[in-house]
């Protein structure tokens, strides 16, 4: 590493060709074209959604498979912005790149763009939005595992039978499809009796939705079982539970897990019982990974699916699990699934 | 003849003047029917609760108004005072104190620059605020490169943040005081009482509060009457950046952890509560009474529908609704909107 | 004179609340005839313009105007009813208003203001013609003489090109009825002149021209006839040659104007000394000595630097040179808090701009520069600014219900009471007054003069009034202004009058033809 960043360095004044061949990693000779020579493979990054911990963490993996395997990563952020997110492709179109990840974004938008990088030769992924292409496969997060998951632990902690309060705004994608798996529960479960629905995204949503939950949780007590299947609807709820003095009484599932989750469910009595998340660092990963095999001519399916997994209240206090790193050094479920990794594959997480 | 035309009149001044503490009234009886458990104590005090925040800028962002001026950068303010009140605990590892020091000397610095940029620089008040308001959206998030700010964070640099938010600070959030039930009213909701009676008195009983609406209806005459037109202005800013930022402490605590967000929702609750207010009494224009029944207005409303199951967008329509009905009674009933 | 009305105003009536305005109106207006209308304030002169020029709705009565059919001879008076300024000029009625402002769009320039009627009009092209403008722009301007800079920015005029502008911008229409508003109210001589002369070749060309002014060198040198409005009804129609001048302003005022001749005060005591005080780049510096008890008016013409003086004396503007004492002490406020705290009080011109807080009410208006004597640790004793209040209303004779009317309840010349009453509250020892008497009825103005002159001792009472009139009714001692500076000095016990317009006319007797 020493000797690396030194050329680096040198780079800088001017060696630039001495460096580019020491930045090649050790084992590339032996991976398949183009990674045998990863310095000269360009990808690009073309994002609908970045602020937030998700995006953040997903961008971290992204770029540490990239890193991984050696390539240029260009990361092009249209910041909630449809038609420049389109532009971006045609941009990245532009730079010359080899492979597009689109992450994020309107179906109608995007269609058409990922079809003129098809178009250029280019290999695109997408994830979290549905470009309606046979030849690009979609990274997914399944959002109706996650769901599963929360609410099998539901039914294992609290039986067959509770009143149930559920957070949900209807109209975002992931949300709607953690629905239907709520909607399947309930007809499966005739014990389950939804009292209340609510739910806003008025930011900061996690405060907004704590004035929510206190108004329903005073119109209904006796509520038992809270499912918020996205953590800023629970870390509202939790607030609200709280405040409401209901912490024993009631507990929370959700969706998804940041550092600051970690901490609420682990504090003492916390109602936060059990979430269900994909570590979206793997998400990242596992973009560039389909990517790379689709540019070494490897097909790595059309629905590369990343498996959540569950994290209870349990395990975060057995494992002494204090935050997102320990989360994936304890829980190697959590760190690294097992998709898209062909034998040639570096390992980002490999130390 | 001219009898009934007098009674008329006061008839309609009357409906102004009165008309929406009536609304108010009328509002918590139909909730109280229609939605159970909306009258109780717990109840009462969480719609104060509910509402303590946006409240606090609300007050604030009407010494702004007074003085015929806007802030669209309170929001901002109070979630960087958020976010700046996490980095001090839990990333420099202070005290709540140094954190509580550290947000309102933010609130006063934005208030200040506020005031620079629209006395000094001469920009338009909504131009200014809306700079400094995309200024702090994306100022916040650099120091932890756009993460949200709590225990046991990772920093940029690798290093894992181990503060925490001190309990003292957490009590800012979930204290709450004995008042008849034991653990009935919590802090945020003390403040908010505080705050409004603070500015309420500061506005129509003192001589500097007085200064500030004459700035605000005739800047000119107020400068010719000897008054320090600039430095009120200026003034009017930073209570306005102060009052943003300790709404931003009570969300800080209230969270428990420093979450990235634009307090767009928090600026846009404010001003309405605030414009409400102008309705109240028939006062048309500012003023701090007026705006703490409109904060209390909008969290009555929303805490009935929640309690009735209704969804959040019909609450956003509601809210708008009694927006405009409130301007209506402002500027066409008590027609004062014509100059 | 025999000659057919172009434009006919037939019982106009027209009311604010309770208060009746126009109380039927009949008025005629001839082709290529100007006619003078002279009121006092509050006559009504503005409301009956607005309601020509479709500003206001009328509440009875009816307007025509003589048709412009060539073809069918056909010119008897139709109904004209203007529901719109825009109509109102489409029909042939042009109105320049009092206002500058409301005449000229600060931000384009000169050309594009001249033609801008055009621009917006109905038949006007969708594309923007920019060449086209100008030669339309500079046909405009030739007609009428104005050699002002057609690509220069309204906003960098000075007041009086723009009104020139404004005017010019009337005339694009070639009106059948023109309509000026006290049009020479902010122009030099040497502009007037040029005004009269293009009024004079729009009178040949048969427009007929409604002229609003109470400049009698103006009325003098323009009017085919006088009308005189009173109380919101006409009160006199003079059109005998040679005009009865004087019976005009009598049935204006419905009264004798009797000049009261004030006895005139000297004082040995001296309260504030000026000594080589210059306001503007190139004036000539100021000294002068204001005694105790003493009133002295400055006259001049609207432009001359007496606003500039009374801002430079009130701390609102710092001279270029020169120094001030006030009571043998150094002056030299740098705020209008300082000057306010050394006992220099201004009533500003202008009180809807500069005084009047509208938010406020009457008490709450006469206290505002005095909070700070009337609170005690910041909070404002109700009870005194209340008292003081009251007491102000008392002395001044402000007409209203009680200490907490709204302001915009009050007459014009209440108002006044009310912005003089706010200085009068506390004893000055400087007391300045920047054209008290504009916009106020004259039984307001008398009332106020005659406060002034009472409480006059135990301060330097200074005025400044365009109106010579207001200057003789109420000062000691009466300067001149010109050009910046002070140019004459008269008591005001036996006035060389002609000396004294002359140099209010700028220098000495050059005029005399």
């Amino acid at each position: 590493m020493k000797i690396t960043r030194r050329l680096l360095g040198k780079a800088a004044l001017g060696l630039a060709g001495a460096a580019l061949l020491m930045q090649v990693p050790a084992m590339a000779q032996d991976r398949p074209a183009p990674f045998d020579k990863p310095g000269a493979v360009k990808i690009a990054l073309v994002r609908y959604l970045s602020t937030g911990d998700f995006f953040q963490a997903y961008l971290s993996g992204v770029e540490a498979q990239a890193k991984a395997l050696g390539v240029d990563l260009r990361v092009l952020d249209s910041r909630q912005d449809a038609a420049l997110q389109a532009d971006m492709v045609d941009q990245a179109i532009a730079l010359g790149v080899q492979g597009i990840i689109i992450q994020h974004g309107l179906t109608e938008s995007m269609k058409e763009a990922a079809q003129r990088a098809v178009d250029a030769g280019i290999k695109v992924v997408a994830f979290d939005v549905n470009v309606e292409n046979p030849k690009i496969p979609q990274i997914e997060q399944s959002d109706r595992d996650l769901a599963r998951l929360a609410l099998e632990q539901a039914i294992k902690d609290n039986g067959e039978s509770w009143k149930a309060g559920y957070v949900y705004v209807a109209g975002i994608a992931p949300l709607d499809r953690r629905n239907e798996t709520w909607v399947e529960f309930k007809k499966k479960y005739a014990g389950i009796n939804e009292v209340a629905m609510f739910g806003t995204l008025d930011n900061p949503i996690a405060n907004s939705v704590a004035n929510q939950a206190r108004s329903v949780l005073s119109a209904n007590p006796d509520i038992k079982v809270m499912f918020a299947p996205y953590d800023e609807f629970a870390k509202g709820v939790k607030i609200a539970v709280d405040e409401a003095g209901f912490n024993k009484d009631i507990k929370i599932y959700s969706a998804d897990i940041s550092t600051s989750d970690i901490a609420a469910m682990r504090e003492p009595d916390s109602a936060w019982a059990a979430t269900a998340a994909t570590n979206p660092a793997v998400v990242g990963q596992v973009s560039v990974r389909a990517l790379a095999q689709l540019l070494a001519g490897e097909d790595p399916g059309h629905n590369v699916i990343v498996p959540p997994t569950l994290i209870t209240q349990k395990d975060l206090l057995d494992k002494d699990i204090k935050n997102m790193e320990d989360l994936s050094a304890k829980l190697p479920q959590f760190a690294h699934a097992d998709v898209a990794m062909p034998a040639w594959m570096p390992n980002p997480n490999a130390k | 003849m001219s009898s009934s035309w007098v009674r008329m009149a006061a008839a309609r001044d009357h409906a102004i003047r009165y008309g929406f503490i009536v609304l108010l009234f009328g509002l918590i009886a139909y909730f109280a029917i229609a939605a159970d458990g909306f009258v109780s104590p717990q109840s009462a005090v969480f719609i104060f609760q509910s509402v303590a925040i946006t409240g606090v800028l609300a007050l604030g962002v009407t010494a702004t108004l007074v003085v015929g001026g806007f802030d669209l950068s309170i929001g901002s303010v109070a979630t960087s005072a958020m976010m700046a009140a996490a980095y001090v605990m839990v990333v420099l590892e202070q005290n709540a104190v140094v954190a509580v020091v550290a947000c309102l000397l933010i609130g006063a610095v934005v208030g200040l620059i506020n005031g620079w940029l629209i006395v000094y620089m001469r920009v338009p008040d909504l131009l200014a605020t809306l700079g400094m308001m995309f200024l702090l959206v994306g100022l916040q998030r650099i120091p932890t490169e756009g993460r949200s700010i709590a225990t046991g964070m990772t920093m940029p640099d690798g290093s894992v943040a181990n503060g925490t938010f001190g309990s003292a600070f957490l009590a800012l959030g979930r204290h709450r005081f004995d008042f008849f039930i034991p653990n009935l009213i919590p802090v945020s909701v003390v403040v908010l009482l505080v705050l409004a009676v603070l500015i309420w008195f500061f506005l129509e009983y003192t001589r500097f509060g007085r200064m500030m609406y004459a700035v605000g209806s005739n800047e000119r005459a107020a400068e010719l009457a000897g008054a320090p037109v600039k430095a009120y202005k200026i003034w009017a800013y930073v209570i306005s950046g102060v009052f943003a930022s300790i709404g931003g402490i009570l969300l800080a605590a209230r969270l428990g952890r420093g979450d990235i967000a634009s307090g767009n929702n928090l600026l846009l609750d404010a001003v309405a509560a605030a414009l409400i207010g102008y309705a109240v009494l028939g006062a048309a224009k500012p003023n701090a009474f007026g705006t703490a029944v409109g904060a209390v207005f909008v969290g009555v409303l929303l805490q009935g529908l929640t309690m009735m199951n209704a969804p959040y967008y019909t609450q956003d329509f509601i809210k708008g609704v009694v927006l405009v009905v409130a301007l209506v009674f402002t500027f066409a009933l008590s027609g004062r909107g014509k100059r | 004179m025999g000659k057919d009305a172009v434009f006919r105003v037939d019982g106009l009536r027209k009311s604010f609340g309770h208060i009746e305005v126009l109380g039927g109106v009949s008025l005629d207006l001839h082709a290529g005839e100007v006619t003078v209308l002279m009121g006092a304030n509050g006559a009504g002169k503005s409301t009956l313009v607005k309601i020509i020029s479709g500003v206001y709705e009328r509440d009875g009565g009816t307007m025509s105007l003589a048709g412009h059919d060539f073809a069918t001879q056909d010119f008897a008076l139709k109904d004209f009813a203007p529901n719109t300024p825009a109509e109102a000029i489409r029909a042939g009625v042009v109105t320049v208003h009092q206002n500058i402002n409301d005449g000229v769009v600060a931000d384009l320039d000169v050309a594009t203001n001249l033609t801008l009627d055009r621009l917006s009009g109905s038949g006007a092209p969708t594309l923007f013609n920019p060449g086209r403008v100008r030669r339309e722009a500079k046909a405009v301007a030739d007609r009428m003489g104005l050699t002002i800079d057609l690509k220069a920015r309204i906003s960098d005029l000075s007041l009086a090109d723009r009104q020139m502008v404004a005017i010019a911008r009337a005339m694009a229409h070639r009106p059948k009825v023109l309509i000026l508003d006290e049009p020479t109210s902010s122009l030099s001589s040497a502009e007037a002149d040029r005004l009269f002369a293009l009024l004079d070749r729009l009178r040949e060309q048969g427009v007929a021209i409604l002229y609003i002014s109470h400049r009698m060198s103006d009325i003098r040198r323009l009017a085919d006839r006088i009308v005189s409005m009173r109380d919101g009804v006409i009160s006199g129609v003079f059109d005998r040659k040679p005009l009865d001048y004087e019976g005009a302003v009598n049935a204006m005022l419905g009264r004798k104007i009797r000049l009261d001749r004030i006895v005139a005060r000297n004082s040995a005591k001296p309260v504030l000394t000026i000594d080589g005080l210059r306001i503007a780049e190139g004036a000539r510096p100021i000294s002068l000595t204001l005694g105790d008890g003493e009133v002295v008016a400055i006259t001049g013409l609207v432009g001359v630097g007496k606003t500039a003086l009374a801002e430079t004396l009130f701390g609102v503007r710092k001279p270029l040179s020169g120094t001030m004492a006030l009571n043998g002490k150094p002056y030299a406020p740098g705020s209008t808090g300082e000057a306010i705290a050394a006992g220099v009080f201004l009533v500003a011109k202008d009180r809807g701009e500069n005084g009047i807080v509208g938010d406020f009410n009457i008490q709450e208006n006469i206290s505002l520069p005095f909070h700070k004597r009337m609170s005690h640790l910041g909070v404002l004793k109700r009870r005194v600014e209340r008292a003081t209040a009251r007491q102000q209303i008392r002395e001044l004779g402000i007409v209203c219900r009680s200490e907490k009317d709204e302001m915009s309840a009050l007459s014009g010349g209440n108002q006044q009471k009310v912005m003089v009453a706010r200085w009068m509250s506390q004893a000055a020892k400087l007391f300045i007054l920047d054209e008290p008497f504009q916009g106020v009825d004259i039984s307001a103005r008398r009332d106020i003069a005659a406060k002034l002159r009472a409480s006059a001792n135990g301060r330097a009472t200074l005025l400044f009034v365009t109106e010579l009139d207001e200057a003789l009714e109420t000062a000691d001692r009466i300067l001149v202004m010109s050009e910046q500076t002070i140019v004459g000095e008269h008591r005001n016990a036996d006035i060389d009058l002609e000396r004294l317009l002359a140099e209010v006319a700028g220098g000495p007797l050059h005029s005399a033809a």
